[in-house]
C-alpha cells in the first residue's frame, strides 16, 4: 500500500500547489482585509503540508506488493461508470423512461449478466413502477424527450 | 416552555396521523435500507431530500427522515447477523460473534437481544436528548464567530481521528471537503473561485450531487468488485425470545453500550460506527471470559448493537444546539431543515420549539414502532435478504439520478453526480474514509464566514481565537488531540528504547 499513499499524496499535493495558484491569482489580500482568495490559499497550503507528511510516513518498500486492482476486477466497475455516463448524457435526448428502460436492459444484461427472463421482466416492471411511482403519483418534472 | 411542556406538547404533535404515519414510513423504510447491504440511511435520506419540498412540513420530513437514521441502526444487526456481512456500517462489528450465534443455531436469540438493546439505548438516548439539549443550546447563545469558528475546526478535527485507521488520510479528505466548499460565488466578497469558466460550477457544488455520488454511486462501484453471494445462514427464524440466561449476561453489556454509544454520539465527528467499535472492545475488556468473543458471545452483539443506537439519538444534539452535524447522516437531516429554511443552531429550540418537541418525541414513539418492526416482524425482513443486489443496484443509480434531477432540473447535475460517483470509488480504493470530507463539505461555509467574521472583528488579529475563554477552552482540547498521538508515540519509542537496554 506504501507505493499507492505515496501516489496519492502526490496527487493531494500536486492539487494543493495548483489551489494555491488560483487563489493567488483571485487575490488573497491581507489578514486585515482578507481578499476571496484568503481562505482558499490557506487551506492549499495547509493541503500540501498534510500531504507532504503523508508522502513521508509512507517512504520505504512494501512488504509485499499489492495490486489496487487484482486481475479483472476493474472489468464491472468500469463498464458501470461507462453505462451511467451515457445514462446521464442521453437523459434529455431519450427522455427519462427510455432512457432509464435502456438503463435496466443494458445493466443486467451486460453487467450483470442475469438471464433473459429476469432482465426483460425487471426492466420493464421497474420501468412501468418508476412512471407511475414518479410521473403520475408523485408529479415530478423529468426529461419527456422522445417517447413520452 | 419547560422541558416537560415542552415534551408534552411534542407528543401532541407527534401523534397527528400525518405525522404518525410518516414516523412510520420512516422507520420502515430505515430499517429496510439497513437490512439491505449497500445502501445506507446517509445515502437514503439524502435520496429523500427532494421530496421534503413536497411534504411542505419541516416537522413531518424531519420526523420521517430521523426515523430512517435509527431505523437504519436497528436494521443493520439482522444482515450481519444472517449473512456475516454488515447491513450498514455501523453494524460491522455485529458481524463477529452474531454470526457466530446463527451459526450454532442461535440467529433467534442474536436478533432478539439487538432488537432490545436497540430498543434500550433508543430511548436512552432520546432521553438524554431531551434533557441536554435545552440547556446546551442555552449556552451556546453566548458563541460569537471565534467560538463558532473554532468549535468547527474542532469537530473537523475530531471527524479526522476517529474515523479511518489512518489520522493524515482523514486530514486530507478534510481539507479537500473544505475546498470543494469554497467552489463558487465567494460568500464575503462575491468573487467566483475554481469555476474554471463553467456556468453549472457558479453555484457551487450541491450537497446532494456530492453526497449521493460518493456515498450511493461510489458504493456501487466497489460493490460491483466482486459478486455478492453469502448464503443466508437460515430463513426460518424461531424463538426470537432470548432465554433469562441470555438475558441476564447481556443486560450490564446493553447499560453500557447505551452509555457509550451516547457520549462517542456527543462528539462532533463520532457517530453510530465509531461507538459500536468501542463498545465491542469495552465488552471485550471487562469480560470475564474474553476468549468466548469471536465464538458466538452475547455480549458482543448486545453491546454495539445498543451503542449505535445511543449514538444515533445523541448524535442530534450537536447538530440541533450547535449547528454542527457529527457525521455524513445526520449531516443530511442537517441539510434538509436548511432545506426548509431553518437554521439548526442555538436559536432552533427557541424559534422552532414545535420542531424540535415533535421530533424529540416522535422519536420515542419510533422506538415503540421499531421495537414491534423488529423483534415479532423480523422474519419479514428475512425475506427481504433473498432480493438479488444485482436488481438492486441499478435501481439505486435511478433513483439518485431522479433526486438530483429533481433539484435544479438540469441533467449536467446527474452527471456531475456520476463523476463524484468515480472520485469516490477510486477515493474508496486508496483507503480513504469518505465520511470527512462530506461533513468538511457541509461546515465549509460556516467555518470560513465565522474564521473572517472573527477577523474582521478583530481587525487581522489573530489573538482573538485564545482570549475568548470558551473558544480559547475549544481550541485547548483540539491542540491536545493534535499533540497527543505525537506524545503516546515519543513514549512508546522511550519505552522500547528502555527495554531495549534492559534486554
Amino acid at each position: 500500500m506504501k507505493k499507492w499513499d505515496r501516489l496519492a499524496a502526490l496527487v493531494l499535493f500536486l492539487i494543493g500547489s495548483a489551489a494555491a495558484w488560483e487563489a493567488i491569482k483571485i487575490g488573497c489580500g491581507s489578514f486585515r482585509m482578507p481578499g476571496p482568495g484568503f481562505y482558499p490559499f490557506w487551506l492549499a497550503v495547509i493541503l500540501g503540508v498534510v500531504a507532504l507528511i503523508y508522502f513521508l510516513n509512507n517512504l520505504g518498500k512494501d512488504p509485499q506488493v499489492v495490486a489496487l486492482w487484482e486481475k479483472g476486477i476493474w472489468i464491472r466497475p468500469l463498464m458501470a461508470i461507462i453505462v451511467m455516463l451515457g445514462y446521464g448524457l442521453l437523459l434529455d435526448k431519450l427522455g427519462f423512461i427510455l432512457d432509464t428502460f435502456l438503463l435496466f436492459l443494458i445493466w443486467l444484461l451486460v453487467i450483470e449478466r442475469e438471464k433473459l427472463l429476469t432482465v426483460a421482466l425487471v426492466s420493464i416492471i421497474g420501468t412501468t413502477a418508476v412512471y407511475l411511482l414518479f410521473t403520475v403519483l408523485l408529479q415530478v418534472q423529468l426529461p419527456k424527450g422522445i417517447l413520452f | 416552555m419547560n422541558g416537560f411542556e415542552g415534551l408534552m406538547h411534542g407528543f401532541a404533535l407527534a401523534i397527528t396521523p400525518t405525522n404518525l404515519l410518516f414516523g412510520f414510513l420512516g422507520t420502515l423504510l430505515g430499517t429496510m435500507v439497513g437490512v439491505l447491504p449497500g445502501l445506507g440511511p446517509a445515502a437514503t435520506i439524502s435520496l429523500l431530500l427532494p421530496m421534503t419540498y413536497a411534504l411542505g412540513s419541516p416537522i413531518t420530513s424531519i420526523i420521517m427522515m430521523a426515523g430512517i437514521y435509527y431505523g437504519g441502526m436497528y436494521g443493520g444487526s439482522t444482515t450481519s447477523i444472517l449473512l456475516n456481512i454488515p447491513g450498514e456500517s455501523a453494524s460491522v462489528v455485529t458481524c463477529i460473534d452474531g454470526y457466530q450465534m446463527a451459526k450454532k443455531g442461535r440467529a433467534g436469540a442474536a436478533l432478539g437481544i439487538a432488537a432490545i438493546g436497540s430498543f434500550v439505548a433508543g430511548t436512552v438516548g432520546v432521553i438524554g436528548l431531551t434533557c441536554i439539549a435545552p440547556p446546551l443550546s442555552r449556552f451556546a447563545l453566548q458563541f460569537g464567530p471565534a467560538e463558532y469558528a473554532s468549535l468547527t475546526t474542532l469537530g473537523l478535527m475530531l471527524a479526522a481521528y476517529l474515523t479511518g485507521e489512518s489520522i493524515i488520510k482523514g486530514l486530507a479528505m478534510v481539507i479537500l471537503g473544505l475546498f470543494l466548499a469554497t467552489i463558487g460565488l465567494d460568500p464575503v466578497t462575491g468573487n467566483l473561485r475554481y469555476t474554471f469558466g463553467t456556468m453549472i460550477l457558479q453555484d457551487g457544488l450541491d450537497f446532494l450531487t456530492l453526497g449521493m455520488g460518493i456515498f450511493g454511486i461510489g458504493e456501487i462501484l466497489s460493490n460491483l468488485e466482486q459478486k455478492m453471494s453469502s448464503q443466508l445462514v437460515t430463513t426460518k427464524i424461531t424463538n426470537i425470545w432470548p432465554t433469562v440466561r441470555d438475558f441476564a449476561m447481556a443486560k450490564w453489556a446493553i447499560v453500557r453500550g447505551s452509555l457509550v454509544g451516547f457520549f462517542v454520539g456527543l462528539l462532533p465527528g463520532g457517530g453510530a460506527v465509531i461507538s459500536s467499535m468501542l463498545s465491542y472492545a469495552v465488552e471485550k475488556k471487562v469480560a470475564k471470559n474474553p476468549e468466548e468473543f469471536g465464538q458466538g458471545a452475547i455480549e458482543g452483539v448486545a453491546g454495539p448493537e445498543s451503542a449505535n443506537n445511543a449514538a444515533a439519538s445523541a448524535s442530534f444534539i450537536p447538530m440541533m444546539t450547535l449547528g454542527i452535524p457529527g457525521n455524513p447522516a445526520i449531516a443530511m437531516i442537517f441539510a434538509a431543515l436548511m432545506i426548509q429554511g431553518v437554521m439548526p443552531g442555538p436559536l432552533l429550540i427557541k424559534e422552532h420549539p414545535d420542531l424540535f418537541w415533535g421530533v424529540v418525541a416522535s422519536m420515542y414513539i419510533g422506538n415503540v414502532m421499531l421495537l414491534i418492526l423488529n423483534l415479532p416482524l423480523v422474519g419479514m425482513w428475512v425475506q427481504l435478504l433473498k432480493v438479488p443486489y444485482s436488481i438492486l443496484a441499478p435501481i439505486i443509480v435511478m433513483i439518485c439520478s431522479i433526486g438530483v434531477y429533481s433539484m435544479k432540473y438540469n441533467s449536467g447535475d446527474v452527471i456531475m453526480m456520476f463523476i463524484f460517483g468515480v472520485v469516490g470509488y477510486i477515493l474508496r480504493k486508496f483507503q480513504f474514509d469518505l465520511g470527512p470530507l462530506l461533513l468538511a463539505f457541509v461546515l465549509g461555509r460556516l467555518l470560513e464566514s465565522s474564521l473572517s467574521q472573527a477577523l474582521l472583528i478583530s481587525g487581522g488579529d489573530f489573538s482573538i481565537f485564545f482570549t475568548r475563554p470558551i473558544s480559547a477552552t475549544i481550541l485547548s482540547c483540539t491542540a491536545l488531540m493534535i499533540l497527543m498521538p505525537l506524545f503516546t508515540r515519543l513514549i512508546r519509542k522511550f519505552r522500547k528504547g528502555g527495554s531495549g537496554v534492559s534486554a
